[in-house]
């Protein structure tokens, strides 16, 4: 791989990678899928910029594909795709989570009919 | 010092249970019985077992979630029902029977002192080693208790006790931190939003029933995982400290 293609390839995965923590923070990404996608963007930049590993990792995928370089970039896309869905599912989880908690005190609350189980005692 | 006389504060027990049946029950009788002037909240997390049909009758009020969210977000829920029935404290139990109610009135009182904000029941907090503890949790103790060292300046040595006093002065914190597992992360959120937390010391019994929350592949990914909310956590009490000042 060029000089370039190493400096593109570490930019689209810093990318990603500060893309995933913005998106875990505004509670977009459930940080057990953020995990995933942060190790995986490691270890790729890893192989970019360690030459030993870059070359061996080379050689096994022109070994498994006859394209490498066309893989890789349909790779990065479907990487995207991923973390796009994973918000899709967090997103829904979240309003889910949030209706669960809601229902579960308000229904609580409910069979309590002051919500202030103590305040008989009072 | 006399720990037997009733507080002027308003305190919710707050117990967290999934799939508990064998040993719901006698948590809630003897939380009643060690701690009669505190009301109690059992969060049933979506148990598929009889938890809920043991629970009818207790006495213990329940906060059922539908379907099973975790351990974190049933924690947040039974802060979130503090908060709105305006209590004073929340005290977090496990359900598997491991922690004493008895043993809740000492950190109660230790609490009343006026000097934390959260004070945990420590199981390491004397001995500062994890001796007895297998060798891949205590690699996870020491690793989380290190990294709140690291990020706070003060360490915590049971980064996962379940016993916890929560002042209401972090309800609000609390509810809001989206991302809260109430482990290391939430710790070191709270330590650099400047609330003190401390450690008193308990002792925990073997759990007899049940299961670890804990599954294989967690003792990988919840490492990695609460390393890097960890470190978001510093992040995001930094960004609050700076948004309110």
């Amino acid at each position: 791989m060029t000089t370039l293609g190493i400096a593109v390839g570490t930019a689209i995965g810093i990318a990603l990678l500060l893309w995933v923590v913005v998106l875990i923070r505004q509670d977009r990404l459930y940080a057990g899928y953020g995990v995933i996608f942060i190790v995986g963007t490691i270890a790729a930049i890893a192989v970019l910029i360690v030459p030993s590993w870059l070359r061996a990792a080379t050689a096994a995928s022109v070994a498994l594909m006859p394209e490498p370089s066309l893989s890789l970039v349909a790779i990065v896309l479907l990487t995207f795709l991923v973390v796009y869905v994973f918000i899709q599912i967090s997103v829904l989880a979240n309003r889910v989570m949030r209706l669960t908690q809601e229902l579960a005190i308000r229904t609580a609350q409910r069979e309590q009919p002051s919500g202030r189980p103590s305040e008989e005692r009072r | 010092m006399d720990t037997s006389t009733a507080s002027p504060h308003r305190t919710l027990v707050a117990i967290p249970a999934y799939n508990e049946a064998a040993t719901i029950r006698n948590v809630v009788e003897r939380v009643r019985l060690n701690l009669p002037d505190c009301d109690l909240v059992v969060v049933n997390d979506g148990s598929t077992d009889a938890t809920d049909a043991v629970l009818a009758g207790s006495g213990a009020t329940v906060v059922a979630h539908l379907c099973n969210l975790g351990y974190g977000r049933a924690i947040q829920t039974a802060v979130l029902y503090a908060e709105r029935a305006d209590y004073d404290r929340l005290v977090t139990l496990d359900a598997d029977g491991q922690h004493d109610p008895a043993q809740v009135r000492p950190l109660l009182a230790e609490f009343d002192g006026g000097q934390w904000d959260l004070l945990i029941g420590s199981r390491y907090v004397v001995s500062r080693s994890y001796g007895g503890v297998p060798f891949g949790r205590r690699l996870g103790m020491q690793l989380f208790s290190s990294l709140v060292g690291l990020m706070t300046g003060r360490r915590v040595y049971d980064t996962t006790s379940g016993l916890k006093i929560i002042g209401r002065q972090t309800f609000k914190a609390l509810r809001n931190w989206q991302f809260i597992d109430f482990h290391a992360e939430a710790l070191v959120y709270l330590m650099r939003l400047g609330f003190r937390i401390g450690e008193a010391p308990i002792t925990v019994e073997e759990r007899h029933h049940g299961t670890t929350m804990y599954s294989a592949l967690s003792h990988i990914k919840y490492p990695l995982k609460t390393t890097l909310m960890v470190v978001l956590g510093l992040i995001e009490a930094s960004l609050t400290r700076r948004r309110m000042s």
